[in-house]
């Protein structure tokens, strides 16, 4: 190795910084398939799995799976090639528009991940000279992913504005009126509080002041709204929204790729211009089936939904009930606050211990004294499963005076 | 189905209302592109990627020259029969970034033996080589804390630059194409910083040229800066064992960080890493924002991907075919008369110089059956356009003469040939 004295040392060094601050992340080695029950390196049982985004329960799905297998032998293993070389089957475009199709909307765009498809964005939508020029308007709680794209469009008036507060939009809206173009962009659902973005609210905002609404509905699609279209669709919202980003790899079978749909006219400046699309391989042929056959799942039937909601109107009650701190909601992604971060990384250790998979996330992924325990619903969670995760945090609770003994 | 799904509301595609002045403007930017004459539309292939394939439109078969599938493997029925049995031992999906639910045993497995056969330390995998990119450089070293210098090669790929704008206070330096003595100037430049970073492409995607990798250490060496190759076009086939342009200028030992894709190669499917030193990958499995906010790997890729380092591992017979098919291509095209650009690797650019040249050139060898596609301005240099054909290990010695043969027959057409 050339072995860089200076980068060496210094890196060393913030890796003890990380340690020290108790930062450090380590990962856990599952050896079983994604399910509700998972077997993990260095546990004798199995354990319930409460913090993967499988909310339909749909990553070790046969019929995925079946799908993905049978689409490798008809359409290979890969494609070596970005789209518009050589990396365009029949079925990549079959996808597309039954991802449009599901949406209502004219087109979609496929990528790698919803990572690639939101740092593509914003830089990909719109050419910026002297006489074009955009702001971008984001949400402060929005994805990292979101961010990133945002900080690629270094050419755009950059603006954030206070999470969720519609008057603080609303006055970046009006400052924003000197750019040509205005872009909103927001997440549907944030993912460290599961709250709902007031789209409504922000499409009224648009339509005063001539904004282009995109939302990432990556916490949201396949599950949430009257047919699982989203946040958008929840608020009342899907035929307002200009654009939509999400992902296959959670609620949809959680293998991976992401997607763009919206209005044809946007798509198709994302393809002749989006980084991560012109310079990144396509998506291989196993995702694809498999993400053709999880759309055909849930549009053929809201089953699946329906249990999700079931699943968590019950644990919510229940743990509402024994006396937790959760914030109202509607939503499978839970925190159960917990305050400080010492609390919620003991906590997982002691759910562990009694055979529930939890995480607990502290600063500086979310603020300090807000740390928490995520909980993540699934549709594939059974009653007793869920009665199962329940009993363990009562007690545990009971256990570190987080609850009440009485309760 | 769909249309009784659809059934149920309201079926139109009428927006309620839309940002009439955006909308306009990128019709607008539509419009300009096509008039500029580098409008990208895409063929649709219905076959499975392969030297022969089947297009939309197109009545018989046409051979591929344009495709990353330099071993041939990306139909290879072992890889595909290890995808399926992955599957089916480790499901579809895991739903999950790599640090909450995200890592199975054969995530390490797959890390364990890219080092293995980096001889490196350790690995990290991403879901593209993008990605690997986007994040080493914000993940490396904090340039908030630190001060950090990259030095980067002009050409350096789309990925690599994007993952240089990422790098926040990091100062960016960019060095002319391989001028060593223009990086040794910046080198020089930025020995105030705390780190230096050189970042090349080991080999260059438009030309296939090899960077000169053995002078890059001994300038990193002499002046204290990490390397950082991205052998995306070259891990799996180039060098003497397929170990990349590093070991094709023998220092392989002397790098200190490899990016590379799993999705050209190696099967084609999809998935990305970064191997080096252990202290590396773990402070950026700590801090890289595509590992820590983007899903992990798909069990099917990790499968085909163990597969492929087994079969690499094992023997450079590919490789070996590859480089003949190479050698062969390269000699039969510059004895016709084609302007090439000198090189041993899989990438020849057949220069045209004219865009609009490229493109004609294009279309008459798609009507013999060959599929090569025309590269000019913005992606490569005005007056610089080429075609730019890749080999394949899985290409047959009768599939090569057929397309010299048309190169042949079209450049005599079109007036190309050197007489």
């Amino acid at each position: 190795m050339t072995d860089s004295k200076s980068a060496l040392d210094i890196i060393s060094k913030q890796l003890d910084q990380i340690r020290e601050a108790g930062t450090y992340k380590e990962e856990r080695i599952i050896v079983s398939q994604q399910s509700s029950e998972i077997d993990v390196e260095g546990t004798e049982e199995k354990v319930l799995n409460f913090c993967a985004n499988n909310y339909l329960g749909l990553s070790n799905n046969k019929v995925l799976m079946e799908a993905a297998k049978k689409t490798i032998d008809t359409h290979g293993l890969g494609l070596s090639s970005v789209r518009f070389i050589c990396g365009t089957q029949n079925i990549h475009t079959k996808l597309e528009k039954t991802i449009a199709q599901f949406h209502e909307m004219e087109d979609a765009i496929l990528y790698s991940s919803c990572f690639d498809a939101n740092t593509g964005f914003f830089e990909g939508i719109l050419a910026l000279s002297e006489g074009t020029t955009l702001a971008i308007i984001s949400d402060a709680l929005n994805h990292a992913s979101i961010i990133d794209g945002v900080r690629l469009c270094r050419k755009a008036n950059r603006l954030i504005y206070k999470h969720m507060d519609m008057e603080d939009l609303e006055s970046k809206l009006q400052q924003a009126q000197e750019q040509t173009v205005r872009i909103i962009a927001t997440d549907g659902i944030f993912s460290m509080d599961g709250d709902v973005a007031p789209i409504n609210e922000i499409c009224d905002l648009a339509e005063k002041y001539d904004a282009i609404v995109m939302v990432d509905e990556s916490h949201a699609t396949g599950f949430f709204g009257k047919k699982g279209r989203g946040a958008s669709e929840f608020c009342g919202a899907l035929n307002r929204v200009d654009l939509i980003c999400s992902t296959m790899g959670k609620a949809l079978g959680g293998s991976s790729g992401g997607f763009t749909v919206g209005k044809k006219v946007y798509i198709d400046m994302l393809r002749q211009r989006s980084r991560p699309y012109l310079f990144s391989n396509t998506v291989s042929p196993a995702i694809v089936g498999a993400a053709t056959k999880a759309f055909e799942i849930i549009m053929e039937s809201t089953d699946l939904l329906l249990k999700l909601q079931e699943n968590t109107r019950y644990f919510r009650t229940k743990m509402l009930e024994a006396g937790f701190k959760i914030p109202i909601g509607e939503h499978p992604i839970i925190p159960i606050m917990l305050g400080e971060g010492r609390v919620a990384i003991e906590y997982a250790d002691k759910m562990l211990k009694k055979g529930i998979y939890v995480i607990g996330f502290s600063y500086p992924v979310v603020p300090k004294g807000k740390a928490r325990i995520r909980v993540q619903i699934s549709a594939g969670h059974s009653k007793e499963q869920l009665d199962k995760a329940i009993n363990a945090f009562i007690e545990v609770g009971k256990d570190m005076g987080v609850i009440k003994s009485e309760n | 189905m769909l249309s009784n799904f659809l059934q149920k509301q309201q079926y139109n595609y009428v927006r309620n209302f839309t940002s009439k002045s955006a909308e306009r403007i990128v019709k607008q930017q539509l419009q300009e592109i096509r008039n500029a004459g580098t409008w990208k539309a895409e063929r649709i292939i219905n076959t499975q990627q392969s030297a022969s394939i089947g297009v939309e439109g197109t009545w018989n078969k046409v051979l591929n020259f344009c495709a990353n599938n330099y071993l041939g493997l990306s139909n290879s029925p072992e890889l595909m029969q290890a995808a399926k049995d992955t599957i089916d031992s480790h499901g579809l999906g895991l739903s999950s970034v790599r640090f909450i639910c995200g890592t199975q045993n054969i995530h390490k497995k797959l890390e364990n033996m890219i080092a293995k056969f980096h001889r490196m330390e350790d690995t990290i995998l991403y879901s593209s080589c993008f990605d690997a990119n986007g994040g080493l450089f914000e993940g490396f070293v904090d340039p908030v804390k630190s001060k950090v210098a990259i030095l980067s090669d002009a050409l350096n790929h789309a990925s690599i630059i994007d993952g240089i704008r990422l790098s926040g206070k990091a100062r960016k330096m960019r060095y002319n194409h391989i001028d060593m003595q223009d990086l040794e100037n910046k080198l020089i430049e930025a020995q105030d910083q705390d780190v230096r970073i050189i970042t090349t492409d080991g080999v260059f995607s438009m030309d296939g040229d090899v960077a000169p990798i053995e002078k890059i250490c001994d300038l990193a060496e002499r002046y204290d800066s990490v390397v950082m190759v991205d052998e995306s076009h070259a891990t799996g086939f180039f060098g003497k064992t397929g170990r990349g342009a590093s070991e094709f200028c023998n220092v392989l030992d002397r790098v200190d960080i490899i990016n590379s894709t799993l999705g050209k190669a190696l099967g084609g499917s999809s998935g990305g890493f970064t191997v080096g030193k252990k202290c590396y990958i773990d402070m950026l499995r700590q801090r890289s924002r595509p590992y820590l906010f983007s899903n992990t790997l798909a069990p099917a890729v990790v499968g085909a991907s163990i597969k492929v380092f087994d079969i690499l591992l094992k023997s450079t017979e590919l490789r070996d075919q590859l480089e003949k098919n190479t050698l062969y291509f390269r000699e039969k095209m510059t004895k016709a008369g084609f302007d090439i650009l000198a090189g041993e690797h899989p990438i020849i650019p057949i220069m045209l110089y004219e865009g609009k040249l490229a493109n004609e050139f294009a279309d008459e060898m798609l009507k013999r059956g060959i599929y090569v596609i025309g590269f000019s301005y913005p992606v490569v240099p005005k007056g610089e356009a080429r075609i730019r054909v890749q080999i394949s290990a899985g290409h047959t010695k009768e599939q090569l003469d057929k397309a010299i043969d048309a190169f042949v027959e079209v450049g005599k057409l079109k007036g190309c040939l050197k007489k």
